[in-house]
């Protein structure tokens, strides 16, 4: 049986977990965000969609540390990845568009080795248990990652992210390439995620996607966060005016 | 607080297990260090093999000089003079090989360890054969020094270039970048490779080290030596392949750092020394001495002698020459002859330690030549442990 409580990640005391105030990004003289304002509470599902070049990916690079705002303030649980990169890094697990693990390692070995990294052991328990937290059949526990699909690599990286026990999670178009059962799949864990209390900022072109997990969507346009739409009632987003609102956007 | 080291101590372990997990799954990367550690298994047993053939070369002159001897003295136990047992008899003079000689075979491939003299003109029978630094003479015999300095970066390239890029490639290196301690991987790694290369270049050496039984001092020198090596081409490696170029942009650059530190430089500074510091071939002193020996068979024999009473007024109160040849007026022309081209011997000399000095000043700017002239000192087989026999041949001529 899978022991949910134990991979929870600890309360958190802030209000936002992800949290972006004017920040300003440029790469040299182009400036890519202008005045980001970007807040996400716990247990808070935010999907940032926008056309290629819009920002979507610079502002994860914001979050991740890999770049630092011009002005304004970033947070990850209230730490500035910026001046304290280690310590931020343990408030956030990121799964980029591709998942590429070590192939000549196992799903287990890969979780061990990365949860290494983050300063982290945990036991095999653990690990197991997050793996199967996060859908991995047992029997693939002990197969290198080699011959494994991309929704498999996910689950892997959905399980470290679990095993990390972390507040945050930075989601790099998740879905891209998923078939739609995978797709489900997929936003079934981030639910699952979503009852432990973690922010998860995802971004991605998937509009059906992001109707059906998120919270929050959030329109990107030209680095300018021009709209924000809450996920209302039982039918959560009119999928219809969101395809719209994104087509005539793209 | 021990509960604390434990923890530390285990999580150290656990870091290396992973590293080595992944390393042993990398083929090439194993393959190239046990390569590596063959290579020096091979260099190390080869040098055993050639000190071994010249120590027991040098066994087999003790009795073969008592035969000499004997021979000589028997067929001239009637001569008229001593001076016929003197010209005929041959000493051995032999350069032993020093306990880490087996590392860097140096001039001892190339100059003799071994030399018969006659108490004769001194200088034609020491300089037969020519010197040099073996530091600049690229890249030479087959030995650990030539597996430590030529071979050794090569397969600390092949083991470097890819290490970030590799990563990039794979398309890992963002997610490894968001880990709270992924940037640590890249000192991880290089350490790991460190103590494997350092590993596969030791075990050989310290095999090797308790078969000669080579000296705790000597052995420690050899071992910084090879740590010091190996840190500057990962330190190297690792300047570059942060850089984020791609692996085989790496692996360009690094074998363009290589030939110009260990073959272009060292040999246009080889050029350059030699004409900044230009010394006459050992073989022209040789010529000389012969030529002034040989002219002296023209000269008249009294001012021959006269010459050499100067030299020599010890000798003064001895008996006139007879009429006919008589050993002493040969014996007085040869030291004559000697004499004659003594200052050119020091010219000599002085030149190849001012060439020496200049390769050792070279050695702060090329890393090689350096760990090259260190090992070959330690080993005693660079230019002054040369210059060195030909100056116990010469004390014991004199004698």
């Amino acid at each position: 049986m899978v022991n949910n409580q134990a991979l929870s990640p600890a309360a958190t005391s802030v209000e936002y977990v992800l949290d972006a105030v004017n920040a300003v990004a440029a790469y040299g003289s182009k400036t890519i965000l202008h005045q980001l304002n970007l807040h996400i509470r716990p247990g808070e599902i935010y999907a940032l969609l926008g056309a290629n070049g819009a920002g979507k990916t610079t502002t994860l690079s914001l979050f991740l540390g890999f770049l630092a705002p011009q002005s304004g303030s970033i947070r990850v649980n209230g730490i500035d990845p910026g001046t304290h990169p280690a310590e931020a890094r343990k408030q956030f697990a990121y799964i980029p568009e591709n998942v590429a693990l070590y192939e000549h390692l196992t799903a287990r070995e890969n979780v061990e080795y990365l949860l290494d990294l983050a300063g982290q052991r945990e036991t095999a328990d653990t690990i197991a248990n997050s793996l199967a937290a996060a859908g991995l059949a047992p029997a693939a526990f002990d197969r290198r990652v080699s011959g494994f699909s991309k929704g498999m690599r996910q689950k892997v990286a959905i399980g470290l992210a679990l095993a990390r026990k972390v507040p945050a999670l930075l989601l790099d178009e998740p879905t891209s390439g998923l078939d739609p059962q995978a797709t489900t799949e997929f936003n079934r864990l981030l639910s699952l995620l979503r009852q432990q209390n973690v922010a998860i900022l995802m971004v991605t072109h998937d509009l059906l996607s992001a109707a059906d997990v998120a919270d929050r969507i959030g329109f990107l346009e030209a680095g300018r966060l021009v709209e924000e739409v809450a996920a209302e009632g039982q039918d959560r987003f009119d999928v219809r005016l969101l395809h719209r609102r994104y087509a005539g956007q793209a | 607080m021990s509960t604390g080291n434990q923890m530390s101590k285990s999580h150290h372990m656990s870091w290396i297990t992973h590293e080595l997990k992944l390393l042993q799954r990398a083929y090439l990367s194993i393959l190239a260090l046990l390569l590596l550690l063959a290579l020096s298994g091979l260099a190390v047993w080869s040098g055993l093999q050639e000190i071994r053939h010249q120590q027991t070369t040098i066994a087999r002159l003790a009795p073969l000089q008592a035969e000499d001897l004997a021979a000589v003295a028997h067929t001239y136990a009637d001569a008229p003079d001593a001076g016929y047992p003197a010209y005929y008899t041959f000493y051995s003079t032999w350069d032993a090989p020093s306990d880490a000689a087996f590392l860097a075979i140096g001039t001892r491939d190339s100059a003799p360890y071994v030399l018969r003299v006659r108490a004769l003109g001194l200088q034609a029978q020491l300089y037969e054969g020519e010197i040099f630094n073996p530091e600049l003479a690229l890249p030479g015999r087959f030995d650990f020094a030539f597996v430590l300095i030529y071979l050794t970066p090569l397969f600390i390239i092949a083991l470097m270039h890819d290490l970030i890029s590799g990563e990039q490639q794979t398309g890992r290196l963002r997610l490894l970048a968001s880990l709270p301690q992924g940037r640590q991987v890249w000192f991880r790694r290089t350490s790991l490779r460190f103590m494997l290369v350092l590993l596969s270049l030791i075990i050989p050496v310290l095999l090797g080290a308790v078969y000669a039984d080579t000296s705790p001092g000597a052995l420690a020198v050899i071992l910084a030596v090879i740590a010091s090596y190996v840190a500057f081409w990962f330190g190297l490696s690792l300047l570059l392949i942060v850089r984020g170029w791609r692996s085989v942009t790496n692996a360009t650059a690094l074998m363009s750092v290589w030939v110009l530190l260990t073959l272009v430089l060292p040999t246009l500074a080889n050029v350059a020394i030699l004409r900044a510091v230009p010394v006459h071939q050992g073989v022209d002193l040789m010529l000389a001495q012969r030529q002034a020996v040989h002219g002296a068979w023209e000269v008249p024999r009294e001012d021959t002698m006269q010459r050499f009473y100067a030299h020599y007024p010890e000798w003064s109160n001895s008996a006139p020459l007879p009429q006919v040849f008589h050993w002493k007026w040969y014996f007085a022309f040869h030291q004559l002859g000697d004499e004659s081209v003594a200052p050119q011997a020091q010219a000599y000399r002085a030149g190849l330690l001012q060439r020496q000095e200049w390769s050792n000043r070279l050695g702060w700017l090329l890393p090689g030549v350096a760990a090259q002239a260190i090992l070959h000192r330690i080993a005693d087989t660079d230019l002054l442990a040369q210059l060195a026999y030909q100056d116990q041949i010469a004390t014991s001529t004199a004698r």
